[in-house]
This record gives C-alpha cells, structure tokens and sequence, in this order.
C-alpha cells in the first residue's frame, strides 16, 4: 500500500457518544463540587469607572469571593492579555495597548469583564452581582472605525476620548504589502481599470456549545478543563500571567461543540477564574450564557475595502490594489491584528496570474467587543473582495464572468508560482476544476431556467466564485503511538477536535498503516499532561500535519519492530518485511501484527519499543481551491432571496476520508451563506449590541439551503508526502462571494448596481427600491 | 431565575382563588415566561400553572359554527384537531415556532401576552372571536389594547376562545429572519356577511383591522381587489433592524393579497 492510504467513507466512530448525549463537554465535566463563576459585565460601551462598591455583594448568602482589578493587582496578577502585533508600513509597530483581565480605570465595549462573582450556586453569585455598585462615568462612544461616520479623522489627529489614549485616532496600524510603484505604474498604464467597494460586515460564530472553563486548585497544582482549540498556548498563558511553573499548569479540553477560530484565543475570563480557584484553594467553574457569549466572544470580518483592478487591452490583469479598513474591537485580540493584513495577504491575488499588487490595511479601535479568526481567518475576506471585484469586471467589460477568470487564470504550467503577495503555489488545475463545475452546474442552461423564474415574478441570478486557500496554523506537529496493557494502542495527537471527526479519521489512518484493528486504536488528545506540545485545530491544518507525523511514527515503529523480530530470529533486520499489516521473517511461516510483535516485546521487556513519538514539520503550504457556482431567486415583492441551486468542485488534493470531507465542505457553505443572507451584528449608536439574542441575530438552517452538488478534482500538493490539501474553511470561504454575486446578477437587471450583505429581504426590498428611484 | 413557588391546581376555581395571592401569576406553556424569568425579567412569588386543568383543554365544533379552543390548548393539538374544520387557523397554529414549542405553548398564554409579533391574534381579531374568561366574555375588537396590553385584569385567566368559522380563510406569515415570528403576518377570513382582515407584526399599536382591505374584499372578494389600494401608512408602523415601517406597510398588502389568494 501507498503512503496515502485507502480513502473511505467510514463512518465516525464518536457520533454515537456525541448524539445521545455521552460527550464530554466542559461543563459536563466540571469538577464535583466546584463553585460558580459568574461575571458583571459593562453595562455601557465607554466609561470611566468611578466606584466599585462590592462591600454588600460579599456579604450576600453563597458569595465565597468577589475580584476584581484591585484584587487581582494584589494578587500579583498583573499581565495583561496578549497579542501577535504586525508594523505600520513604515516598520514601527502597531500600538498593542494593555488588555486588562478585568476592567481598570475604563470600561471598553458593553459586556467587558468588570467583576468575578464566585459562589456556591449560580443564583447566588447572579444576586450577588445584582448587588455590586458599579459607577461609571460616560464617555463618547466610538462604534464605527474612525473615518466612517463618528466624526473621528483618520491617522491626523486626535478623537475625542479615543477607546485608547496610546492611539488618539483610534487607529491601531497602517499596514501595507507588495510593491507600490510596480501597482501605481500597472495603473497608469492600464487599459481599463475596475474599482468596487466591498463592505464584509460583523458576525458571531455562535458555536453550539459555547465557551467553558473550570479550575480547580489540588496540591499545589492548577487543573483547567476547558472548550479549546487546543490545550497548550492556554497552558502557557495561565502559567505566566498567574506566575506559575508551566508544570504547575495543567490543561485538559476533551469534546469541543465546535470552535470555528473563536476558540483558539486565550480569554480574560479563563485567568480569573484560575486565580480564583488558587485563591480560594478549590474549584471554579464557568460557562457563558448564550448572550454572554454573544457580547464577548471574538467576532469575526468587519472590514472594508475598495479594490481595484488594471487590465490590458486583452482584459488581462496587469495590477490590483486593495485599501482595507478593518475594525479590531475595544482592544487588539490575541491574533487580530493579523486578520486583514497578513493572513489576507496569504492569498491577496487568488487564482490569478497578477504580476504587481499593493494591500494597505489600517486597524481601528472601536467601542465594540474584539474581532478575530472566524472560520478561514483573513483569506475569506481576501477572496471575497477579489471575486466580487472579478465579477463587476467581467460586466464593467462586457465579458462572462468565467471567461474572465479562465484568461487570468494561474496556467499549470507555471506552478510552482510566486504569488506577489509571497506565497508559492505548489500545483493547481484551475481552469479543468471550472470545467468540471460548469458542466455539474449546467451553467449554459441558465438562460432557459432565468426565463422560467421570471414567467413566475422571481428574479433569477447566478454567481460564480473561484476560490483559494492557503493552510494556516503551526506546520508542524507531534504524535505518540503507544501500545497499551490491554493489548491495544493508543495515539497521541497534538490536534484537537472541534467536531470534524478527528477520532475516526487518525484511528483509521493509524490502522491503514499498521494493519492494527481500528477498534483497537484509542485517539487522546487535549490534555497536557499526556501530550507536551501541539497545534489544535485552526487554518484547516490538522490531517495534513497529523497524518504526515503518524507516517514519520510508523516508519520509526516498523524500523524498531523489525530490528526486534530480526534478533529474536537471529536474523538480519533485512529479512524481516513488513506489509502494512504483518511482519514476515524469511525463512518461516511466521508472521506477527504489530499487536503480535508489540506483546512478545512487552514479554521480552523491551518497554522502549512500546511507545514512539515523532515530530515533523511540512516542507511547505498547500493551497485547497475550487470552485463555487450557485443560483439564486429573489422574490421582487418581499426581497426574499432563496437560494436554489449549488454546485461545488474542490481541488483539495487526495481525501482520507472523503465523506467527512464533503460533511466540511456542507458546514463551511452554511457559515458563509449564513453570513452573506442573513448573519450579522448590529450595535445602535450608544454602542449596545442589538443582536444579542437569536430573536435578533439570525442564523442559518437546513431550510435555508439547497441540496448541494460536490465533487471534487484532485490535483495532488507537492508539499506533503500524502498530497493533502485542507478542507475545514474551504467551503466558507468559496460561498460567499459566490452567493453574493448570484444575488447581485439578480438584482442587477433592476438597475441595482451596489449590493452588499447580508442580503437579508428587508435590504434586498431596498436596494430594489432605491434602483426604482433613481431609474425614474 | 429568582425563586418562586410553583402550584399546579386542577380546576378553574382553584386556579383563579391562587392567583387572588400577592404577586401570582398563571404560567400556561412558558414559552414566553420561563425565558423571560431565566433573564431575571420578572419576579413573581407564585407561579401557577395551568397545564393540569382538564376543563381548559381540547377543541370542539360549537351549534352555532365556532370552534371553541380551551385556553390551555397547546398549538399542536389546534394545529391537529382545528384541520378539517378551519384549515387556516390550523395552518397558522402548525406554523408557530419549531415542535417543542408548539406542543408546550397555548392559545391562552399566546392571547394574553399580546405579542406584537405573535400569531393568534391576527387570527383572533381576523375571526372576530370572543375571549372567555373566568369572569366574562370579551370581544376580539375589545380585546387587544395595544402591544402586550390587553383587557385582562390582574389574576383573570382566559379558560376559552371561540372563533366562528369562516367560509374561507388564510394566514400569510412573513417570517422575521432571526426569531421566525412574524415580521408581519395576515390574516384574512371571508364570511357570509363581510371579510376581516386582521395585521399583526406591523404595527406600533399591536394587531389591528385593515378596514380598507375589509371593505374592498367584502365587495369583491380577489386578490385584484386588493392591488386597488393603497399602501398603509407607514408611520405608524414598527421599524427595527428587521425591517422599516415603509417595509412592513408594503408587506401588510403583498400579503393581503396573498392570503385572499391562497384562502381556502
Ligand atoms: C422559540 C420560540 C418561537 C416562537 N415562535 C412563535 C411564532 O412564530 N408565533 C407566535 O405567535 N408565537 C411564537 N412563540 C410564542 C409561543 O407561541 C408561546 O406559546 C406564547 O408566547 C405564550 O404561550 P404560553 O402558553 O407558552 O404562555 P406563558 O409563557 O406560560 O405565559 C405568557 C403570559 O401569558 C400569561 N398566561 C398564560 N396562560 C394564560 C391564560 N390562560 N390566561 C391568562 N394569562 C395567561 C402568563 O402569565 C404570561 O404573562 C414562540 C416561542 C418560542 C420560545
């Protein structure tokens, strides 16, 4: 057998604990007679904290401990959260302001962390908040990023009472990248040139189970169990701001009701909580509500661009520039800063062949809770920009939206391709993938279908989007494979599952290439005691680092089982073959399974043979793409957009398990669908979220979508020994755009020339009106 | 929540002589209650639920055309028992929140909340029902007083709605897109002597008649008779991050017209 493996279908082995309720969530596994954690929060977006009286709330019945930032500085507990910060343009750093645990001098967007109330119900700490007396001092509330509609001026000078006083325009960084004056000359030079503006507005990723923390003090030790994206950087993390050794930490993160990039960050309610528990030398336990969760937990996009592209006369792009205003939030999150400037740099020029590009990205501040990773991180943004641009293209040019793309395709004879923006493009069969799309979509048969919608009073469109991803996240990971007493085996993997099926598809893996029964195979994960280091989940990265570190295992495994086998024959290590499921010793009938060979070493005492861990790192990115081809229609009268038909072929190089695969790629479609139809934050102008329950904030639903149509056309990367490409954000970052564009075509025949989402049928209603108005 | 006690009495008079306590309140599905008590919106002492009383459940055909729905009634079994007699109040009743909710929340605690947006009472007042309680009886048109205000008086309970059938009816429900309430919904009833049409969902002032509607359909009972008027005034109307007063005006008469459309 291959490297590769088989790809199958096989069903995941965890649905059955997940769906009749024996997961392991946080709060399911909280510690027996752990006391409650309950935050006050800022009821108001901007202020100047005057009081906190806690004096009557400590007293209430239940109340054990009351924090907060006075407290804490007593403690010694003094660092405030961190963030990976990027530099101006000129190569000075952003301003990264201290993001306190608990609120200090000042209170920055409605739900920030003023106080921990912890006692020994939930009740009891709630009433106790209610008794805590809180003043605070209003201030002007900065709502909208500086420049777009709060009067604040941009990078020339100060706001009135900025959310900072280190950034007096609320402007955190003016990043840029690519080459200026190589963009500028395309320009000049251009035969045509198209420019859109492209807002991609504020969501909340709303995972199923929502976040969740207990810390409990025992001998000297901080144990943590919590929903994560992967256990280490919270370890770490805990470890220097409580001042702690890192093995005095401990961190466990067992089932994850879905992450989506929300929760890879490290918060301020995780510190004190722990600090609570060390303080009071027991165990506390916290778990947001639905709507705390939506006041305070990272959203995601919130940007705007104006984009532009230069073309010859061949309508082939000769430049592309991009000017993105994005907002951070109240403060810089631990990866925000990153978002719209380098990981939408990753893949700034898509799929095509562009041979100068400019990106400048300024960074606000606002009265607004922190924006961060959701799902595809900064390359759906990129994406969502360049392919609406391509689409206003290909109508500014009197050209079929696919034809455009095909001549500005990337050719495959050109891969391995620098892109401008500084990545290389390993392989990539864009213009067969399209083909393949095109057909399973029937896109030459729209015609007759618009007609038919239109002979019904509906408004038919179609859009296409072609898409790009570059896999994100640590590239390289560790794994442990481990035979245990009860004669099975154990993996170790340094990724977490989030829901996407890891226990199936590594046990499986494990058991293609070892020939050891997959019902034998037990997956750990998310505890760091077990495991010293990891990745998690995040950039659609775990199979391909994973399964690339278990073949490096394996391959140890076999050298050591064979050297053994070889000695106890009396062999050389040479006559002893392995098969991927049994060792042969040449000369006998013999054969043993690695569970054989693992038992007779366990006999011989050789306990070094029983466990191998491996560390590898990928030579390089791989880069998932394909592409997306939809039809909406949109109800004139009530600008009810439906979406009708779905078509998606993905290149994401071989599949180990393409049924799980396909469940990615469904999911991904529903959060960007979600977001680009109904999704979205609103803040009214004194900065309370107005969507701050699902009464308001609408999300997506089987009924909202069509049966999709998938396939996928492998072109296998050349930058991991299984040619794996990532599926997790693929999907989200492929919908968007392509449903954004199907509405537009729709609506564009009315005279509608600037549709943005969310398409929700109040907003379509207008657009439609307002195109009536200014027709005449 | 804040604490409170909870009684589950098994008649009528045992729940009105509870509720005569300090600071009870009758708890139907909760569907609407429990939710605003888990936000620690309210703070009742007593709690007194209404799910045990026979005399409050099931729905019959009355003499005089009618169906009389018990106020205990949970929406799933209107949704059942109302289909072959008035399909359009059994459409709208089927089509209320997701099944957990319809088989827990009641025609009662629904008309004596008086959500804007709420359903039954487009088809309370669209019918020209009568609201019995344990005291009296009231007029669908004497009923609903504005948003979340009704003639109820402290500790009345609603034991019974009664709803004349009519020849032909529909309830059009545009769904705001987060909650699935109705953005606006329409109910339209033909009857021998006229055609209501009652709006909920739309209006600052809660549920209300479209009178231009009635009479034009009254005459002529088409969904062309309807294109004739004009919009409803806008200004009137609930305007939020769902939709504009201008949107849910439009919307009050493309689905009037719809509803006269599909009426069965
Ligand atoms: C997820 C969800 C979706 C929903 N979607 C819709 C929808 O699409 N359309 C719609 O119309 N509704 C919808 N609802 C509301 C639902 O219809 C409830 O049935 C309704 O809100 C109240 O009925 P209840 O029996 O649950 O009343 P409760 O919640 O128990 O009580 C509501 C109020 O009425 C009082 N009360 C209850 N029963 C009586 C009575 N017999 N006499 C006098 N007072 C009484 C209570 O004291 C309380 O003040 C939805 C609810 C939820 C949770």
């Amino acid at each position: 057998m291959d490297a590769f493996g088989k790809s199958q279908p096989v069903r995941r082995r965890e649905d059955l604990r997940l769906l009749t309720g024996a997961g392991r969530y946080t709060d399911d596994t909280a510690p027996e007679g752990a006391l409650y954690g309950y935050f006050l929060r800022a009821p108001v977006a901007h202020g100047r904290i005057t009081g906190i009286d806690t004096e009557e709330a400590a007293a209430s019945p239940g109340v054990r401990l009351i924090l907060t930032a006075r407290d804490l500085a007593e403690a010694g507990v003094t660092e405030g959260l961190f963030t990976v910060m990027v530099k101006n343009r000129d190569g000075s750093p952003g301003i990264a302001p201290r993001r306190p645990i608990l609120a200090e001098d000042k209170v920055r967007f409605v739900g920030e962390p003023v106080a921990l109330i912890v006692a020994e119900t939930l009740d009891q700490a709630k009433d106790a908040a209610e008794l805590v007396m809180l003043d605070i001092e209003d201030l002007p509330v900065h709502v909208e990023i500086a420049g777009a509609g709060d009067g604040g001026r941009d990078g020339d000078g100060a706001v009135e009472s900025p959310v900072h006083v280190e950034a007096p325009d609320n402007l955190c960084v003016d990043f840029a990248l690519g080459d200026e004056a190589a963009t500028e000359a395309a320009f000049a030079e251009a035969a045509h040139v198209v420019t859109l503006e492209v807002p991609d507005h504020k969501i909340i990723a709303n995972a199923l189970e929502g976040r969740a923390f207990s810390a409990a003090w025992v001998d000297g030790r901080l144990h943590v169990t919590m929903s994560s994206q992967g256990v280490w950087t919270h370890k770490s993390q805990i470890a220097k701001v409580l001042g702690l050794p890192e093995d005095a930490v401990h961190v466990v993160t067992e089932d994850v009701g879905g992450g989506f990039g929300m929760k890879t960050m490290v918060y301020p309610e995780y510190f004190a909580i722990a600090q609570a528990a060390r303080h009071l030398g027991g165990a506390v336990r916290w778990a947001a509500e639905r709507g705390e969760g939506m006041l305070s937990d990272n959203m995601g996009r919130d940007l705007v661009s104006t984009a532009s592209l230069a073309f010859d006369a061949d309508l082939r792009i000769t430049g592309y520039r991009v000017d993105t205003r994005f907002n951070l939030g109240a403060y810089a999150s631990q990866f925000g800063p990153l978002m719209q400037t380098q990981l939408f740099s990753r893949v700034l020029t898509g799929v095509y062949d562009i041979p100068a590009a400019h990106l400048r990205s300024r960074a606000y501040f606002t009265n607004t809770c922190q924006v961060d990773a959701y799902r595809g991180a900064g390359r759906p943004e990129a994406i969502y920009v360049l392919e609406r641009l391509m689409d206003r293209a290909a109508r500014e040019l009197g050209i079929a939206p696919d034809a455009l793309r095909r001549r500005n395709f990337i050719p495959p004879e050109a891969f391995p391709y620098k892109t401008v923006g500084g990545e290389t493009y390993d392989v990539g069969a864009f213009a067969r993938v399209l083909d393949h799309g095109a057909a399973a979509a029937d896109w030459d048969g729209f015609e007759a279908r618009r007609a038919a919608s239109e002979a019904r009073g509906r408004l038919r469109g179609r859009g296409l989007c072609y898409y790009i991803e570059a896999i994100l996240g640590a590239p390289d990971e560790g794994v442990r494979v481990a035979f245990e007493p009860d004669g099975g085996a154990a993996i170790y993997v340094g990724t977490q599952s989030n829901g996407q099926g890891h226990e199936t598809v590594f046990a499986q893996f494990l058991s293609d290439q070892t020939g050891i029964p997959v019902e034998r195979i037990r997956v750990v994960q998310g505890d760091s005691d077990l495991i010293a280091s990891g990745g998690g989940t995040g950039g659609s990265r775990s199979v391909t680092v994973q399964t690339n570190v278990t073949l490096k295992a394996v391959a140890e495994l076999v050298g050591a089982f064979r050297a053994f086998l070889a000695e106890e024959a009396g062999v050389t290590a040479e006559e002893v073959v392995f098969d991927d499921t049994h060792f042969r010793v040449a000369g006998t009938n013999a054969t043993h399974s690695m569970l054989d060979v693992a038992e007779m070493a366990r006999k011989a005492g050789r306990d070094d043979l029983l466990s191998v861990a491996a560390h590898d790192k990928l030579a390089a990115r791989s880069f998932p793409n394909g592409c997306h081809l939809v039809e909406v229609e949109v109800d004139p009268e009530t600008g009810t957009v439906t979406l009708d038909r779905y078509t998606v072929v993905d290149d994401f190089g071989n599949l180990i398990n393409p049924m799980l695969v396909e469940g990615q790629v469904h999911g991904g479609i529903a959060q960007g669908v979600g977001q680009v139809l109904m999704e979205r934050v609103v803040y009214d102008e004194t900065g309370q979220l107005l969507t701050a329950s699902f009464m308001d904030y609408a999300m997506p639903r089987a009924n909202d979508l069509p049966f999709f149509h998938f396939e996928t056309q492998p072109v296998p990367s050349t930058s991991n020994p299984m040619g794996m490409k990532g599926c997790g954000e693929a999907g989200t970052v492929g919908a968007m755009a392509a449903v954004a564009n199907a509405v537009q075509d729709a609506l564009w025949g009315q005279g509608v020339r600037q549709a943005d989402m969310p398409f929700t049928p109040h907003r379509v209603w207008e657009m439609l009106a307002e195109a009536r108005i200014a027709a005449g | 929540m804040y604490n409170f006690d909870l009684v589950r009495p098994t008649s009528i008079d045992e729940a009105v002589a509870a509720l005569g306590e300090e600071e009870a309140q009758p708890l139907g599905g909760g569907q609407t209650l429990i939710p605003t008590l888990k936000q620690r919106l309210a703070m009742p002492s007593k709690l007194v639920s209404l799910t045990a009383i026979a005399e409050m459940k099931g729905v019959c055909k009355t003499d005089d055309n009618a169906l009389a729905i018990g106020g205990g009634t949970n929406h799933a079994t209107v949704a059942q028992e109302a289909a072959a007699d008035f399909p359009g109040l059994a459409h709208l009743a089927a089509n209320i929140g997701d099944p957990a909710v319809r088989s827990r929340g009641t025609i009662g605690g629904s008309l004596a909340n008086n959500d804007p947006s709420a359903c039954y009472p487009a088809a309370a007042l669209g019918t020209g029902a009568t609201i019995k309680t344990n005291k009296r009886e009231i007029a669908a048109d004497d009923y609903f007083q504005g948003m979340f205000a009704t003639a109820l008086e402290e500790g009345e309970i609603i034991t019974e709605v009664r709803l004349p059938i009519p020849e032909a009816s529909n309830y059009q429900k545009f769904e705001q897109p987060a909650s699935r309430f109705a953005l606006v919904g329409v109910f339209v009833a033909k009857y021998a002597d006229g055609v209501r049409v009652a709006v909920t969902g739309a209006s600052n002032d809660g549920v209300f008649r479209w009178s231009e509607a009635e009479a034009a359909l009254s005459s002529d009972f088409s969904a062309g008779a309807v294109d004739g008027l004009s919009t409803p005034d806008g200004s009137g109307m609930i305007s939020d991050l769902h939709g504009s007063g201008d949107y849910r005006a439009h919307l009050v008469k493309v689905l009037t017209k719809r509803a006269v459309a599909a009426a069965s």
